[in-house]
Order: C-alpha cells, then sequence, then structure tokens
C-alpha cells in the first residue's frame, strides 16, 4: 500500500485499496477486523488501481491520481459514484503520481512522472487551483535538471508556510544515496532546486517513501522502504 | 445725483444681482451635475453621493485592494477542528520568488527519532530440511536466509538461538525472501524475492555467507509462493497480479520461459498466496485472498516469448508492461479461498473444487501446505492467529478440521506452515515475535508448542514494517500510521 491519509477534521482513516480498486475509509481509532465505514468502488468510478489519495478535511473531497488525471470524489461518497471532477488532458501534463492538496491556499499539486512529453526525463510538480478540472494547464511546473526530481514517491503541503515536501527516491529500484525529502515553495515554478533538503542527498535516508508532517513537534516523518523503518526530523525552518 | 454715468434704479440693482446669482448657481448647479454622472460612471464616491435614489439596493463603490508581497491573511475555514485551527497560523508565506538562481540548503541533520528498524530477524518463511534435520527460515523484512538445527529449542531464559549458518550478502542475493523452497534430495534452497528483485535463487545445502548462487531465474513481479513437484521436476509460484500460477522446470535459469501459466478470470484465482501440489493425485491447491479486479493484461502473452531462440525464453513480465493492468472500474472484495485444479492445468481453467466461506475461518490466507499422506490440507491464517486444518477433499463452505489458536499456541501473524511428515511435526513461522514454532501434526486448540526457536527475547514483538510505502500522522492521539 503506497498511500494513507488521516482527516483529522472527521477523524477518519482513508487509504486506497489497489487490487480491489477502491478507496476504503476506516474510523480514526479502528483496530482489528473492522470493516470500513464507507467504500467507493465500482464501474461508475472510473478507479484503475488506486495507488495515492489525498482527503482535504476542508472542503470534503478526495483526490485519486489515475493514469495522466485526477479524480476528486466527494469525502463521505459510499458506492459506486462517479467522481465530482476530473482534472485530465494533455494541457494539464499529468503523468502518474502523488497528490496533495492546500486547501488554505487553494492548491492542488501532483508530483510524479513527466507524462509523454518528447523525451522529456525526469519527475516533475504540477501546480494548479484546487478546483481545477478538464484540460486545464497547471499554474506552474517545477521541473528541470536543477530540481533533482527523478523518482518522487509521495508529497505533502503544509499551507501556513506554503511548503511542498516530496519524497524523492533517487534511483528506482536502487539506493544510490541520491534520495532526500526536498521542499519548495508553492510560488516555486520553472527549473528551480528545492529550498532545503532533509536527509540527504547522501544523507540517512535511502529510499523513501511517506512523508507527514507534526506542526506542532514541529517535525517531518519520513517512511525509508529500504531501511524499513520511520524517521522523524526535527525541521523547525519549516513552523 | 452725483456724477454717475450708470445709474440704475435701486430696485433694478438688486434684482440684477439677484438674478445674476441665480444665473451662477444654476451653473454651478449644472456643471456639478454634468461631473457628477461622470464621476458616478466611475463609481467614485462623490458620483455616488450624487446619484438618485434608486428605491433599492445598488452597487455603490470598488475600491480595488492594493497590491500586497508576502504578508496575507490566511483563511480560516469555519469547518475547521480546533487542531487545524490551531496549526493555522499567522505565518509568513514563502517568498514568491520562483525562478532566481538559488542553491538548495541541505540540512544535513541526523533525524531525532527512528521506529521500526527491528534489531532482530523476523521469521516469514520457513521450510524443514528432514533428511539433514535442519529449519531454513527467511523473511519480507531481512535480507538473509537463517539456518537452525531442526531441533534448536530456545530456552525461555535465553535471548535468541545462533543459527547454524546465515547465507547474507550483495553476492548472495537474498532480499526480502518470500517464498522458500528445500529439494528433499540435495538440500538445494530456493528462495525468492517479494517485490525488488523479481528473481529466484537456488543456494546448494551448507551455503554460508556471502555465497554466489548456484542458479537464478527471472521471475515475473509481485511472486508471492513457491514449492515444487518433485515427481515431475517443476517449480510453482503464485503471482498477485494478473492473479496467476506460474511452472517453471525446477532447473530453469536465466530468462528460462515458464511451461505453462494458469490465469484468467474462471480460474477464479483472487491475488493467490499459497501454493501447495500433491504430485501423487496430480492435484495443485491454490490460497486466494480478497482483493480483485477483472484482469485486461496477462503474463501469457505471444508477445513475451523470444522466437528464434532453441531455448525456450521469454521477455519476462515487468512493473508497467501492462501485464498487471485491470479494466477500470471492475474491482471487488472476494471472500478467501482455497481453489484445487488438476496439476498440470493451464490457461484459464476453473477450478475443480473451492473452498470458500464463513465456516471455513480463512482471515487472510498466507501460505498453504498439504500433508499428501494423510490427505490434509494445512493454512497460515495471517490475520487470525491461527492454523487451519482441513480435509483435501473438502469443497464449499466447510468448517476445518481442526483449528490451532490461543495465547498458549505462541502464533502470532503465522505467515507460514511447513508440514513435516517425516517427523510428524508442523513448523510456523510467526512474523509477529521473532519466533518459529514447532507442533504435532494432529495438534489443536490452545496447544503450546513442543519447540520454539527465537531470534529475539521472548516476548519480544516485531514491528512488522515490510517496506513502508507510505505513513501520516494522526494529531489527535498523537500516532504514525503505516501502512503495509
Amino acid at each position: 500500500m503506497h498511500s494513507i491519509d488521516y482527516d483529522e477534521i472527521h477523524d477518519e482513516i482513508v487509504v486506497p485499496q489497489q487490487f480491489a480498486q477502491a478507496i476504503l475509509t476506516f474510523r480514526g481509532s479502528a483496530d482489528g477486523d473492522e470493516p470500513p465505514v464507507r467504500v467507493i468502488q465500482g464501474s461508475k468510478t472510473q478507479l484503475k488501481r488506486p495507488d495515492r489519495i489525498h482527503v482535504d478535511p476542508v472542503h470534503n473531497e478526495i483526490f485519486v491520481p489515475s493514469s495522466g488525471s485526477v479524480l476528486v470524489f466527494a469525502r463521505e461518497a459510499h458506492g459506486n459514484v462517479a467522481p465530482i471532477r476530473i482534472l485530465g488532458g494533455p494541457d494539464t501534463q499529468l503523468g502518474g503520481g502523488a497528490v496533495t492538496v492546500d486547501p488554505i491556499n487553494n492548491l492542488l499539486i501532483i508530483a510524479g512522472s513527466a507524462g509523454q512529453r518528447g523525451g522529456e526525463e525526469g519527475n516533475q510538480l504540477l501546480i494548479f487551483d484546487r478546483t481545477a478540472q478538464g484540460n486545464t494547464k497547471p499554474l506552474r511546473v517545477i521541473r528541470g535538471p536543477n530540481t533533482m526530481l527523478t523518482n518522487t514517491k509521495n508529497v505533502r503541503v503544509y499551507p501556513p508556510g506554503g511548503w511542498i515536501l516530496v519524497a524523492e527516491d533517487g534511483v528506482e529500484g536502487r539506493a544510490t544515496g541520491l534520495s532526500f525529502i526536498g521542499v519548495w515553495s508553492i510560488h516555486d515554478d520553472g527549473d528551480v532546486p528545492p529550498r532545503w533538503t532533509i536527509g540527504g542527498p547522501k544523507g540517512s535516508l535511502f529510499k523513501p517513501r511517506g512523508v507527514a508532517l507534526d506542526p506542532e513537534n514541529r517535525a517531518v516523518i519520513v517512511s525509508d522502504k529500504r531501511l524499513n523503518a520511520v524517521l522523524t526530523y526535527h525541521v523547525p525552518e519549516l513552523f | 445725483m452725483k456724477n454717475s454715468q450708470f445709474h440704475f434704479p435701486l430696485w433694478s440693482r438688486r434684482g440684477s444681482l439677484i438674478a445674476i446669482v441665480a444665473m451662477v448657481c444654476a451653473l454651478a448647479v449644472w456643471m456639478i451635475q454634468a461631473r457628477g454622472a461622470e464621476l458616478s460612471e466611475s463609481g467614485s464616491a462623490l458620483g455616488t453621493a450624487l446619484r438618485k435614489p434608486a428605491g433599492f439596493p445598488q452597487l455603490i463603490a470598488v475600491e480595488p485592494l492594493p497590491m500586497i508581497d508576502g504578508q496575507m491573511c490566511q483563511l480560516v475555514p469555519a469547518s475547521g477542528g480546533t487542531t487545524l485551527l490551531a496549526s493555522l497560523q499567522q505565518q509568513g508565506l514563502s517568498s514568491t520568488s520562483s525562478r532566481e538562481a538559488r542553491t538548495s540548503t541541505k540540512l544535513g541533520r541526523s533525524p531525532m527519532g527512528l521506529i521500526g528498524q527491528d534489531p532482530y530477524s523476523t521469521f516469514g518463511s520457513i521450510a524443514v530440511d528432514p533428511v539433514r534435520g535442519e529449519i531454513v527460515v527467511g523473511g519480507a523484512h531481512n535480507a538473509m536466509l537463517l539456518v537452525y538445527d531442526r531441533l534448536a529449542n530456545t530456552s525461555p531464559t535465553a535471548t535468541m538461538t545462533e543459527p547454524k549458518r546465515l547465507i547474507i550478502g550483495h553476492q548472495a542475493k537474498i532480499d526480502r525472501n518470500c517464498g522458500l523452497y528445500i529439494d528433499p534430495k540435495n538440500g538445494d534452497i530456493y528462495s525468492t524475492s517479494l517485490d525488488i528483485q523479481d528473481l529466484l535463487v537456488v543456494h546448494p545445502h551448507g551455503a554460508s555467507g556471502d555465497a554466489v548462487p548456484v542458479r537464478e531465474l527471472r521471475t515475473p513481479p509481485r511472486n508471492v509462493s513457491l514449492t515444487a513437484d518433485e515427481e515431475r521436476q517443476e517449480i510453482f509460484m503464485t503471482v498477485q497480479q494478473p492473479p496467476a500460477v506460474v511452472v517453471f522446470r525446477k532447473m530453469a535459469q536465466g530468462t528460462e520461459a515458464p511451461l505453462r501459466i494458469l490465469e484468467g478470470q474462471r480460474t477464479l484465482l483472487v491475488d493467490p498466496h499459497g501454493v501447495a501440489v500433491d504430485s501423487k493425485n496430480n492435484l495443485l491447491y491454490v490460497g486466494n485472498n480478497t482483493s480483485f479486479a477483472d484482469a485486461k493484461g496477462k503474463l501469457a502473452r505471444d508477445t513475451f516469448l523470444v522466437s528464434g531462440d532453441p531455448n525456450p525464453r521469454w521477455n519476462v513480465p515487468h512493473r508497467g508492461d501492462g501485464s498487471a493492468d485491470t479494466v477500470p472500474g471492475s474491482g471487488r472484495f472476494e471472500l478467501p479461498s482455497i481453489t484445487v485444479y488438476p496439476l498440470q492445468a493451464k490457461g484459464d481453467t476453473p477450478p475443480l473444487r473451492v473452498i470458500k466461506g464463513p465456516k471455513t475461518g480463512f482471515k487472510w490466507i498466507a501460505r498453504i501446505d498439504i500433508d499428501v499422506e494423510h490427505q490434509e490440507l494445512y493454512v497460515a491464517n495471517d490475520a487470525d492467529h491461527s492454523i487451519l486444518v482441513f480435509r483435501a477433499s473438502d469443497s464449499g463452505d466447510v468448517a476445518p478440521l481442526r483449528v490451532l489458536k490461543g495465547p498458549n499456541t505462541g502464533l502470532r501473524y503465522p505467515t507460514d506452515v511447513f508440514v513435516d511428515t517425516k517427523n510428524n511435526e508442523i513448523v510456523v513461522a510467526n512474523a509477529g515475535n521473532h519466533s518459529a514454532t514447532v507442533y504435532s501434526r494432529t495438534a489443536e486448540g490452545d496447544t503450546a508448542p513442543l519447540r520454539t526457536i527465537r531470534s529475539a527475547p521472548e516476548g519480544t514483538l516485531a514491528p512488522m514494517l515490510v517496506g513502508p510505502g507510505a505513513l501520516t500522522y494522526d494529531s489527535k492521539r498523537d500516532e504514525i500510521l503505516v501502512p503495509n
């Protein structure tokens, strides 16, 4: 499972279920063999192999990247329901990726592959208006060799500071020491390096995957697949 | 009268003055009204003040806000909870700069906390070599295989039992072992890896340290379990997605193509995990779990075969090649099951029998094994902390013949079970507590193990992280949630 999100307003946990093409929502205190309180699944959902999700608890929406598009569902959707919004099309420049939403600055941010764009390599950050749909161009694109984005895995945003945090894995399949958590501003654009890097390159991270924020303790929490561990970094600069 | 050129009568002078003033006032009013109309068009306050009352609300002014650079009040949503609101404090927004040249600052600090990196070996897969008296253990958390004496039994006060040998190292290519099989004739150890290498490696009995495998076979991704038909010299492995059982020559290596592949909608394979072979009765048993979607891709594609090569080779399926593609919106959940096929089944062959239903007690079928002599099927029932035993001939919604479960058993997330028919025992790998537990073959209920092999102090629970692909923070409970 490559994604999980906690909705702190409604005290719920949301996960994608890849093989069964479903989005599952559990109570925040769920334990043991407890069924989800809601399941989004079925022919109308257009879910293919949901691998990443993000919950916007402020606007009550769930975002699911899906093969060059982003499907948006109502947070309380249940059963065989269609997305309320779909962002997709060649102008979006969407490839695969992870998604996060800044409900304060009203932005939708996708980190992932650059899709099919005439030989361009590497990964990217695409920044859209939160309610963008259809074949809409991004507001800003962070992409290029200076970004050091080659294999992004997950993304988070810290709205009060306007910071985007990206788990950058380096080279797929190998722990090369080029991994890090990169921090960009929501206002960044173009081929710009991260403002800060955490845990690398050539640091304590080998294959970062998940990234989460604990603002109260001014901490960035990272899961590392190679280390098989969860690491917590104190990063007061961000908070 | 004095000498005045112009003399007006008193009444006419006053009147003229009044007239002149009136004219000036009228002119002024006209000018103001004209300007007011103009101002009203531009929306100014003055123009607005001069607008005639309409008897209903009107837009009376528009004043553009001054440009703001940086500092801005944060919108606080009405639906925001206290924690979210508390975190949404007035903060300086990150700079609006975007394209100016800059360098990255590396915050080269060590983590202040680390969770989950298990200092002890975890036990995920297990196999017994009854001829040489050894137990081999692998695990998705380990980059090694551990070899123990079959009769090892860690005393309660001991920290752990030292393995006889470790197979570990870059050359050994043991990386997050998932499937494990031991050749009963020569003791060769077969090991497949979960989710990283897509490789089956074979080490001879006695291999130790960073030994080079004697054979390597490229496998499809997402393979889980492994077993063999010694009579026909074939290796069977399950693949999660697309759901399949892939059969190779036992001595296959490199990119040798499989002999056959069992896959398709009619097979009723669903995220297959366990696999067991009854060579005597020519039957194949597969343990299935719950998540399923209609396959659009498949492993057995003609385009995979490499033409013109005298040896049957294939372009081994890999991630992203479409072989695991599914039909969007076709996903569903099924009950766990055991499906039974003819041993030589291939293609889209339906099962002969299906063991499935609430009476079975299946929670999460990790792996299965078969006692051919007694015709009994053993199931490592992971999420239920139990071992279930069925008749090999069972079908439908049936209760198990025996259930091994309870606090005295030492079972904790059992992920593999091996039936040692030579010694009349079953051996279980417990992913939850760093142990392998050995029982009498017919043990049931809350029965303590005959022997326990531990890699950690007694009672040490395993963090059970398996390559954590994501995480989130629960601010309400101050907990970190990590899916596996």
